[in-house]
């Protein structure tokens, strides 16, 4: 299959389901959160509310970053919700885009990670780098 | 994050309303319910100075004093009776009413009657302490643990939360320092304040000397104006302190209780340390700098 005819290729189409990444309610602790992180071996976490709408993500940067910058006790940190350290509103993408878009728009934001959410802001999935891009070399 | 009210107080007693920029309430009496006569004497004298100063007052008292380091110690007057006088004190004076339970099977009796209910410190991550707590429906005046960082508190919250209940004071009453020893770390106050309910610095038992004295608590009363006045200024919802007209011959906490004599002295002065705090960030903006990490 050549590149040309894979530009055709949606989001939804190669898109993590939900139970396959790591989807995390707004009350989770941060040693909660990492734990679930470690075991995905995926660099971030997305957080919803009740009604699965995106609150924010935590992402492996992120959780650098707060360690150099938060002076707190670990175990302060580590209870700490992880949306109280996440990034809210952060940049999402719909499933009807295509995968070529998408690819080319993460690179530009440096990012490995897109959450796929629906018009209301439903997460509805995950876009990560790794599989698009072999989705749209046709590996 | 909200900062929530609670409200303390059903039926026909003044309903005392603490947390945000609230005026700082008082939660206070002897440690514990000595005799009817002698709770009806603290209620009234202890209510004539809170009228005085113009504060609002949640009365304080225990019918069962289960963390006693020496098996003759006074154990208290236990349910029935004690709740029988916290009852009449409602009645007669109009005020709200808390006491603490050692036992899950006492919460029930102690919501019926109380206006609220203590978790003492050393219970503040029983499960089933905090658990029957919540299932009262009444407020809960949740101690910090002197063995319990104010960030761990937050789990103690959560399990309250769990089984329904929304309403939680949370206290500081001191932390071990080695052996027999409490300090006060007062960012305790904005660490559990984060939780989003109101706090509470316990201002009699934070200059205990736990069982310092063998098989009682020690404690320097002398300090509990500096400590209270600090707390104030740093930023707390309400105050509690035990008083007595005659501490050394209280039946509990005698070294830590503070002479009614001086009561009106510690309880203005928190007062007038609260308002201007209040007054404080009115003028110069909010606490939160460095809120950006």
């Amino acid at each position: 299959m050549s590149i040309q005819k894979n530009n055709a290729i949606l989001i939804s189409e190669v898109m993590m389901p939900l139970d396959r990444m790591v989807v995390i309610s707004e009350t989770v602790i941060m040693k909660e959160a990492l734990e679930k992180m470690g075991q995905s071996h995926l660099g971030i976490a997305c957080i919803v509310d009740d009604k699965n709408i995106l609150l924010g993500i935590l992402t492996d940067g992120d959780i650098r970053r707060k360690l150099l910058k938060v002076q707190k006790p670990l175990s302060a940190l580590l209870v700490d919700d992880a949306l109280e350290h996440a990034i809210v509103l952060p940049m999402t993408t719909h499933s009807d885009m295509t995968l070529k878009a998408a690819i080319v728009l993460m690179g530009d934001k440096k990012i490995w990670d897109f959450p796929v959410v629906n018009s209301q802001g439903v997460l509805v999935g995950l876009l990560h780098l790794h599989p698009a891009v072999k989705a749209l070399l046709g590996c | 994050m909200i900062n929530k009210i609670i409200e303390v107080g059903y039926g026909k007693v003044n309903k005392v309303k603490i947390g945000d920029k609230l005026p700082l309430a008082f939660i206070g009496g002897p440690c514990a319910i000595e005799s009817r006569d002698h709770a009806f004497m603290m209620a009234e004298a202890i209510g004539k100075i809170c009228q005085r100063i113009g504060i609002s007052w949640i009365y304080k008292s225990c019918y069962d004093k289960d963390c006693r380091s020496a098996p003759d110690s006074y154990h208290g007057l236990g349910v029935d009776d004690g709740l029988r006088i916290l009852a009449d004190i409602r009645d007669e004076f109009g005020i709200p009413v808390v006491s603490d339970f050692s036992d899950p099977a006492w919460a029930t009796a102690t919501g019926e009657v109380c206006d609220m209910v203590q978790v003492p410190a050393y219970l503040c991550r029983q499960t089933s302490i905090l658990r029957a707590a919540a299932l009262t429906k009444r407020p809960i005046h949740l101690k910090k643990g002197q063995f319990m960082s104010p960030w761990n508190m937050k789990n103690s919250v959560r399990k309250i939360e769990a089984a329904g209940n929304h309403q939680i004071l949370l206290a500081d009453r001191g932390t071990f320092f080695g052996y027999n020893m409490l300090v006060n770390d007062f960012t305790c106050f904005p660490i559990m304040a984060k939780t989003g309910y109101p706090v509470c610095f316990d201002g009699t038992h934070s200059i205990q000397m736990p069982t310092s004295m063998g098989n009682i608590s020690g404690g320097q009363r002398e300090f509990i104006p500096y400590l209270v006045r600090a707390a104030a200024a740093c930023g707390i919802n309400a105050l509690f302190m035990e008083a007595h007209n005659d501490p050394d011959n209280a039946m509990s906490d005698a070294n830590t209780v503070l002479n009614i004599k001086h009561l009106e002295n510690v309880l203005g002065q928190a007062k007038a340390a609260h308002e201007f705090r209040l007054e404080m960030l009115e003028q110069f903006g909010e606490d939160n700098v460095h809120s950006e990490k």
